[in-house]
């Protein structure tokens, strides 16, 4: 959230308010803390990266003469004896969804300065997170036993485990480094030191509760990597 | 920066309330697209569904979880005008695709 | 000179206070029956950057957090892998004019020399040093700010190319030696046995690639955020220098860009090392089957030229805007149409997202693409011509001083230009197919993004030594070095494209008897010399900054009489912090030069307007 009260600068809605930012001087984006503004960007950069991979898999899956393989069967999931299709899809989706819901609220108390509130949030947000590197981990370990590899599989396009490794793994990559970053931040709030705007040891810049927001950032935009990932690759 | 006491005060921080409204329709909205493939949807009928969802769903997590609804039109737009070049690589690789496609069965299969 | 410069502090002072006196009042709002204040500028939005400033040797020159520290670096580890570069185009040279005459030059050594020379060249010398280089060092001078705003990531930016560049040089040492696929490192062939470095060296490469890229992105944030977010009061983004707008412009592109490089990069790597098959078709080999098979290798090509067209205007944009710039100071006159300028770099800049697959005409890909990116092609000549017309109308009455500046600037222009025609020609499919992969291209490419933006880095150099080091870079040796470089650079690259027009293909090892040679022989023969004299004459420039480190003049405050910040800050060179005390406040735009009823043919951009009210400036 930006501070809508730049002094001398009152924010206008629309297209109007935009030329009139994008017209001033110091700032274009009024009131948006630097590392905000730097994160916004780099997961733009990183938007483009996720959409190459897709576009990449898109054009594998679509130019291959092979059949590509039943994701619905591949992924499903034996529960009670009943094949449930993409049983545990799903289940990495609520959690994602559900670590992304208690990041907002992290953010939300961080703001508020409720250090308690947001250290747990974000202590939950760091074990959803964990939860969900975990299922990926068991359902690698689970089509690798049934014999997909990165280079050949038993259902057909041999693209198809290439493309499925490399793209769960650059996002579960994303997920792990989010969750490090987490605990890390875990430790901050509850030590204090947004509270007291104490140096970080790697920047050495003062700490301030906006990087609870921008940590949210990064990890809201993992969980929408994956609302891409789950209706490309588990769905079509 | 340094003022989040006036940030409280001119109370840009939200009701607790839209978070969790959020947060409820994102598990509704997956789902939905989970029960697109429950009920084996084909066709033109399941990319639509699946896109709809898809987009329903990146767009309140960017909107509200991200704040991007709530920041100004400048970041914004600085945000999503890029994605026109991804939209056109997206575009013009679906023909390439279909097209390798074509050219392979035509010079391997049917022989040219 | 060193008097007028205090009096301009000053000035900046004084108006400064009258603006705090002035905010005070807005804020509270009793003067409202006050007319404003002309020389008001919006009080500072964010407190003062806290800087970190080192303790140690260590910490000062090698590990350094100051921007300016980071972009000399960035400059002399590109000007280092650039002058490998250098070498290898010698050596392809001396096989090409001169066949056998060295016989260690092996077929499988030519193809490593072009391989490496077309990297190097295009992402390590070139990017870096644009980017890296010059928009590390002047960004914060050139916006007003103190330092990037990251300076700590900004450091790490800079090791990490360090590292790529490490990774990239070691590729030379291990067996099988650099990859040899041709820059665009098209697959299936790279990665195959046949191929020289289709082992270890095309690893190197990919891996070199991709921390290239992750070091650019911690570098490229940090100039777009500076840029957007840390101006100094009174700095809108029209007032700012076009060289900063270029320079911006191209490290968003570089920012949207370079992720398809990393994932064709990571892409390649897995190919390589797990036998998956993303761009590998099924191949027959030998009369056997190879394991791989299904992949898209137009798919490749494709990512590659989705970074690799915006890497053209990521050189190209920086050089744009620098020459605005220079031409401008030399020629004492406003550049003109600015907004035209900077909304030309910006539709090239966006532009450049939507022509890449021209590079891909004879690929094989969906003909009907040619339609769309050979019109979308075409359509970018529009805003580059425009910025090529507005150059000329700068100079236009201008009171141009013919200094080794303005020599490297007008060099410029006609090779920009001269470049800019032949890719007309190309961007055509029905011209580009007979042209395709022959010498026609390399002549082309290496005019427009080769020779033109390093006649700009050139003009930079001698243009901004001064700052730098405090040292004015001998005229002389300048001019010779100059007209050295633009005769040999039209004599390697002229007789090129007749080279083309006649069918010789590019990246041959050696034509042998074949009949393009007939005519062609003496001319390859001519170019390598060419060429040898050229790589030679920059020893001037190296001559001459030694030179001048031991006994060249002192530069004065501002030599050239600038008007924009970099020129105005307390110290020559600037200090860690660059404006001292207090920060400047801007209030023109920084193309002010000979201002009817001025004192001086300049006004700096802090020239509050209450102090020049007696001109005829126009507002800005």
């Amino acid at each position: 959230m930006s501070d809508p009260n730049i002094e001398g600068f009152e924010l206008e809605k629309g297209f109007k308010g935009m030329a009139k930012d994008t017209g001033s001087d110091q700032t274009m984006f009024k009131g948006v803390h630097w590392g905000k503004a730097m994160m916004w960007i780099f997961l733009l950069s990183d938007t483009f990266v996720f959409s190459c991979f897709l576009i990449a898999y898109m054009k594998g899956r679509s130019s291959t003469p092979a059949e590509w393989p039943n994701p619905s069967e591949v992924f499903a999931l034996d529960a009670f004896g009943v094949p449930v299709p993409l049983l545990l899809i799903a289940l990495m989706t609520f959690v994602l969804i559900t670590s992304s819901g208690t990041m907002a609220l992290a953010v939300k108390y961080g703001y508020e300065k409720n250090r308690k509130m947001c250290g747990y949030l974000i202590l939950a947000t760091a074990l959803g997170g964990l939860t969900f590197v975990g299922m990926q981990a068991y359902e690698w370990s689970k089509l690798i036993h049934e014999g997909v590899r990165p280079w050949s599989n038993p259902f057909g396009a041999a693209q198809f485990g290439s493309f499925f490794f490399m793209i769960t793994g650059f996002h579960g990559t994303h997920v792990s480094i989010g969750v490090i970053f987490l605990f890390i931040y875990c430790y901050k709030v509850f030590a204090g030191h947004y509270d007291k705007g104490k140096r970080g040891w790697f920047t050495k810049m003062k700490g301030d509760y906006v990087e609870v927001e921008i940590l949210g950032l990064y990890w809201h935009f993992v969980d929408l990597v994956w609302v891409f990932i789950f209706a490309f690759f588990y769905l079509w | 920066m340094e003022d989040s006491k006036k940030r409280e005060q001119s109370g840009s921080t939200h009701k607790i309330g839209i978070y969790l409204w959020i947060w409820g329709l994102l598990f509704v909205l997956s789902f939905f697209s989970y029960l697109v493939d429950w009920y084996q949807f084909q066709g033109m009928l399941r990319w639509s569904l699946i896109l709809f969802f898809m987009f329903l769903k990146a767009g309140l997590i960017m909107a509200f979880f991200m704040h991007l609804y709530w920041e100004r039109y400048a970041l914004v737009n600085v945000l999503l005008w890029p994605m026109t070049a991804i939209v056109c690589f997206i575009c013009l690789m679906i023909a390439e695709g279909k097209y390798t496609l074509f050219s392979r069965l035509f010079y391997f299969f049917v022989g040219g | 000179m060193s008097d007028e410069h205090e009096n301009k502090s000053g000035y900046q002072a004084q108006s400064s206070e009258t603006i705090h006196a002035q905010s005070s009042e807005a804020i509270t709002g009793s003067g409202s029956g006050i007319a404003p204040d002309m020389d008001y500028v919006r009080p500072a939005e964010l407190p003062e950057q806290d800087l970190y400033h080192p303790h140690s040797f260590i910490e000062k020159w090698v590990f350094c957090q100051d921007a300016k520290v980071i972009g000399v670096q960035y400059f002399l580890t590109a000007v280092f892998t650039g002058i490998v570069g250098l070498i290898l185009s010698w050596l392809m040279r001396l096989q090409l004019g001169f066949p056998g005459l060295a016989g260690f030059i092996t077929a499988e050594h030519y193809y490593q020399f072009v391989t490496m020379h077309g990297m190097i060249m295009v992402v390590y010398f070139l990017t870096a040093l644009f980017l890296g280089g010059f928009g590390n060092y002047l960004i914060p001078l050139m916006v007003g700010a103190r330092d990037m705003v990251f300076p700590y990531v900004n450091m790490l930016s800079f090791w990490m190319f360090f590292v790529a560049v490490v990774v990239l040089m070691a590729s030379f040492f291990v067996p099988g030696g650099p990859t040899g696929a041709g820059w665009t490192l098209y697959p299936p062939q790279t990665i195959l046995e046949g191929t020289p470095g289709h082992g270890w060296g095309i690893l190197l490469m990919l891996i070199s690639l991709s921390l290239f890229v992750i070091g650019f992105t911690m570098g490229g944030l940090n100039y777009m955020i500076t840029i957007l977010q840390a101006r100094t009061r009174g700095m809108t983004l029209m007032r700012m220098p076009l060289t900063v707008w270029g320079i911006f412009t191209a490290t968003v592109l570089a920012m949207l860009a370079f992720p398809a490089l990393l994932v064709s990069s990571i892409m390649m790597t897995l190919d390589k090392l797990l036998g998956t098959s993303f761009f590998m078709p099924t191949i027959l080999k030998a009369g056997e089957v190879l394991e791989y098979g299904g992949g898209s290798p137009i798919l490749f090509q494709h990512l590659f030229w989705f970074f690799g067209h915006p890497e053209v205007y990521i050189v190209a944009l920086p050089a744009f805007g620098i020459v605005s710039d220079l031409i401008s100071v030399h020629a004492r006159k406003n550049i003109f149409g600015y907004r035209m300028m900077v909304w030309a770099i910006v539709g090239i800049g966006a532009l450049s997202f939507f022509v890449w697959a021209h590079h891909m005409y004879v690929s094989g890909m969906n003909p009907w693409f040619g339609f769309f990116f050979a019109s979308t092609t075409l359509i970018i000549a529009v805003p580059t011509a425009m910025k090529v017309y507005n150059w000329i109308l700068t100079l236009w009455r201008g009171n141009i001083r013919i200094n080794t500046v303005m020599l490297w600037c007008l060099g410029f222009i006609v090779t920009f230009v001269n470049g800019g025609i032949t890719g007309i020609f190309l961007g055509n499919v029905s011209v580009d197919v007979p042209l395709s992969d022959t010498y026609f291209v390399v002549a082309h490419f290496h005019m427009v993004m080769g020779i033109a933006p390093l006649m700009v880095i050139m003009g930079a150099i001698y243009h901004w030594f001064p700052l730098v080091a405090g040292k004015m870079l001998n005229e002389k040796l300048g001019k010779w070095h100059f007209w050295i470089t633009f005769l040999g650079a039209y004599s390697i690259y002229f007789p090129m494209h007749y080279l083309g027009f006649i069918g010789v293909p590019r990246r041959y090892y050696e034509m042998y008897d074949s009949p393009y040679m007939t005519s062609g022989v003496g001319l390859n023969e001519f170019i390598s010399t060419a060429a040898f004299i050229v790589g030679a004459a920059q020893l001037f420039l190296v001559f001459n900054i030694i030179k001048t480190m031991k006994t060249g003049k002192k530069a004065e405050q501002n030599p050239w009489k600038a008007n924009s910040l970099e020129w105005y800050t307390s110290t020559v060179p600037p200090e860690h912090g660059n404006f001292g005390d207090r920060l400047p406040v801007v209030h023109r735009w920084p193309y002010d030069y000979n201002v009817p009823g001025a004192e001086q043919d300049y006004l700096p951009q802090t020239a509050a307007p209450s102090e020049v009210a007696h001109t005829e400036v126009e507002k800005t």
